[in-house]
């Protein structure tokens, strides 16, 4: 496949499927119009466009910090123009497939931290949900506000090159981030590329924040009426920080560290200029092991002694709660499937990827014997750490790994790799288009009886040429995605 | 509002009041030497250091003043805490961390100053001469405030603002009457004459020099300098303007009405205003100019410290 028309002459998909090209060579009938907005702009044109995009971002300051060069050096997070297009059908069945899976996955907390049937049921090794990382023996028997542990999930999807279709790869139910950049890449997206809109009806996803903020009003202890909110976050040098100020101003509520807070009596309070002032709900950004220095790490200066207390006092709600990272470790994950047929008695609407899972000794022999084919995760990590990419990972590296494995076999699961689908995106050393491989993380947010999904996600991009990885820290960007009201 | 946040409302605006001031007084002098005769370059050098109380660390770094050592010192020596690089870096820093209370408008502005400050090389900007590099300084600064005055609620955070940008000009134009005075006075007494184009140069540092004009249709006269900056009810950076507007900032806080005062800070800066409406500056320089100038400075950190104690600080226990 050829096209001999400006931005995109010369482009060929490759091996890949391609969101935007059919294996012919034509335009999928949702990113018609685009190409045809596209396609007769001259690559000057379109660096122009480029820059004004970058610019943007800079002067926001939606950079992150390189420490590397001694400096702390300001980098931007790479966004690349072309968008993700997703028609509507596609959509409806992604939404289905997460609604279901949010829900089941709340279910498996409340159980887990509850009655357990599902383990007296032996649906699940118990052996399995004891060894996570992440289990919270504190939270069990407590009752949380209104039942839910899931406010806020993202949950990484990826479409295989081979079927077409869409997987589940991950679940991040702790602390996902990523979302301001959803919402800052469609605004930066309507400057760069206004005239690109008239032509297609894109679900909009600016109502993100406040039905986040409509859910923690409703958790607050004294009502909806009284509920002061803040959103805690571990403060300027975290790498999510520009998202935690963000959202917090989104919403209209306070930005605080774990020093702006204290507990006096089981209640939490903020420091202000007048006096202590009483905290309601806590959206909070800092992991569960610096929440608290009394209940979990005590070396933890991030948190707020006492905060657990007045938490189990039900005088103030967190979200998400506390130990959710059970539901999301990446050995459960083989048994999502089961969670949803158990809880729900559906079939799941999105598929997982296979799973290995290295602490049973059938899988753990398939592992160790086909290594360079797999790739290899360490269960209770998240943002591509600790993990190993058998093709592309030297001979050293693997045997490391093999040993890693063989001594801590829990702590690992392999996957086949998946070949990502791939979107064309701008090479700007070589100033034209190629395909680049994409996943796509959604958020969810959950207010126990419904699944808010705002339409599309955070489509990330492995801007190396032929990188599966698509993590910042490794090269990665993003791109704005679009739901279309209809098919094209 | 937090604690924090007050704290860093009002370092945000000491620190970009103190690079323009810096930047209005490095460029004045600057321009005004260069009509000077060099050898008397020593003489002036020395007091800009001073005025910027640093001159005990630039010794560290160059032996003489000159025009150069003195411009990179000042504008942009990262080793040097009050260098103007240095301020804008630390008010960033302070709007960043509390970019979700600022407006989105203030914060891309004080972010767009400094990558726009970030592009001057010192190389070639201590080469070239401080105007076109101060010029945005300058620039900037204004341009932040009025996009803090038209964007940000005029709620209590803008008060701490406000009170922080009085209470840095205050303390500089206290510092630069003080060097200045005796800087020309002093030279007049080795035989020099300090002519009127110096005192035009503490004017237009200040912004003044029209407004002197103004205000008295007579020609310079140190004393008539001193009282224009000191006690005038009107210019935007008098002494006794800066120290107008901390009170009704402090008492917006406080929701203090006249008469009275809510803490320790109202009743100093309330002390300090009583003196300088009635004061004249003919008893001030009687009394010793110098001693009435570092009496007020103190008071200036003295008002700076209490105000951390009542807004910012809390015990580790409540």
């Amino acid at each position: 496949m050829c096209l001999d028309r400006g931005l995109f002459s010369g482009y060929t998909a490759g091996p890949f499927y391609d969101e935007m090209f059919s294996s012919q060579g034509a335009a999928r009938s949702h990113y018609a119009r685009l190409l045809e907005k596209l396609g007769g702009m001259a690559p000057s044109q379109f660096e122009e466009r480029r820059k004004l995009a970058d610019l943007s971002f800079l002067l926001q300051g939606i950079t992150f910090t390189v420490y590397s060069d001694g400096r702390g050096t300001e980098r931007l997070f790479p966004f690349d123009l072309i968008p993700r297009i997703l028609p509507q059908s596609e959509w409806a069945h992604i939404e289905a497939g997460l609604t279901q899976r949010v829900v089941a996955l709340n279910l498996f907390l409340q159980d887990v931290y509850g009655k357990q049937q599902i383990l007296k049921d032996r649906k699940i090794p118990s052996s399995l949900v004891y060894s996570c990382r992440h289990f919270r023996r504190e939270m069990m028997g407590l009752e949380v506000p209104h039942g839910i542990y899931t406010h806020v999930c993202g949950i990484d999807l990826v479409r295989d090159s081979s079927t077409g279709e869409f997987y589940v790869l991950e679940d991040n139910v702790r602390t996902p981030s990523g979302i301001s950049y959803v919402l800052e890449n469609r605004l930066v997206m309507t400057r760069a590329f206004p005239e690109a809109f008239h032509e297609h009806e894109v679900l909009p996803v600016a109502h993100y924040p406040s039905e986040l903020s409509r859910i923690l009003r409703m958790l607050s202890p004294r009502g909806e009426s009284e509920s002061q909110i803040v959103l805690l976050t571990p403060g300027i040098h975290n790498s999510a920080y520009f998202e935690h100020s963000f959202l917090a101003q989104q919403m209209g509520i306070e930005l605080v560290e774990g020093s702006d807070l204290i507990v006096d009596g089981v209640v939490v309070y903020m420091k202000t200029i007048y006096g202590l002032k009483r905290v309601d709900v806590i959206y909070r950004r800092v992991d569960d092991d610096f929440l608290d220095p009394l209940c979990f790490r005590s070396d933890s200066m991030l948190g707020v002694p006492g905060l657990m207390g007045a938490y189990r006092a039900g005088n103030v709600a967190l979200a998400n709660t506390p130990g959710n990272g059970v539901a999301d470790d990446k050995a459960i994950y083989a048994f999502v499937p089961t969670l949803i047929k158990y809880y729900l008695g559906e079939d799941p609407v999105l598929r997982s990827v296979e799973t290995y899972l290295c602490d049973r000794s059938d899988h753990l022999s398939h592992v160790l014997t086909n290594l360079p084919k797999l790739v290899v995760k360490s269960v209770g990590e998240s943002g591509g750490y600790g993990m190993l990419m058998g093709p592309s990972a030297a001979r050293a590296e693997i045997e490391a790994f093999r040993e890693r494995i063989m001594s801590e076999p829990r702590n690992y699961i392999a996957q086949p790799i998946v070949p990502l689908s791939v979107v064309p995106s701008y090479d700007s050393a070589a100033q034209c288009m190629a395909g680049r491989h994409v996943d796509l993380r959604p958020y969810c947010l959950y207010d126990g009886q419904k699944v808010t999904i705002v339409p599309g996600g955070l489509t990330r991009v492995a801007l190396q040429p032929g990188s599966l990885v698509v993590n910042s820290s490794q090269g990665g960007g993003s791109k704005d995605t679009w739901v279309l009201r209809g098919e094209c | 509002m937090l604690s924090r946040i007050a704290d860093s409302l009002f370092w945000l605006a000491r620190y970009t009041g103190r690079a323009e001031d810096t930047a209005r007084i490095l460029d004045v002098t600057f321009h005004t030497l260069l009509e000077q005769a060099q050898k008397r370059y020593g003489l002036r050098w020395d007091p800009i250091l001073s005025m910027a109380g640093e001159e005990t660390l630039f010794r560290q770094f160059y032996s003489e003043a000159d025009a150069h050592n003195v411009f990179e010192f000042l504008a942009f020596n990262p080793n040097n805490p009050s260098s103007i690089m240095q301020c804008i870096t630390k008010a960033r820093e302070n709007a960043r961390k509390i970019r979700d209370r600022i407006s989105r408008e203030m914060w891309e502005d004080l972010n767009g100053l400094y990558f726009t400050l970030g592009t001057f090389d010192p190389k070639e900007e201590t080469a070239a001469g401080p105007h076109r590099f101060c010029g945005r300084v300058i620039f900037g600064s204004h341009r932040f405030h009025g996009v803090t005055d038209a964007t940000l609620p005029h709620d209590e955070g803008w008060e701490f603002l406000r009170v922080g940008w009085a209470l840095e000009r205050a303390e500089m134009t206290a510092r630069l009457v003080d060097v200045q005075y005796r800087n020309l006075l002093a030279l007049s007494s080795i035989g020099g004459t300090p002519d009127s184009h110096q005192w035009m140069a503490v004017l237009k540092s200040v912004g003044a020099y029209e407004a002197y004009h103004r205000q008295y249709h007579s020609p310079i006269d140190p004393a008539r300098v001193a009282e224009m900056l000191i006690l005038n009810s009107q210019h935007p950076r008098s002494i006794r303007f800066c120290v107008t507007e901390m009170q009704a900032g402090l008492r917006a806080i406080s929701n203090t009405g006249p008469g009275s005062y809510a803490n320790e800070a109202e009743r100093l800066t309330g002390k300090v205003l009583e003196g300088l409406r009635y004061d004249r500056i003919d008893d001030i320089l009687r009394g010793g100019l110098h001693g009435y100038l570092t009496g007020l400075i103190q008071m200036f950190n003295t008002i700076g410290e209490v105000i951390a104690r009542t807004y910012f600080y809390y015990a580790a226990v409540a």
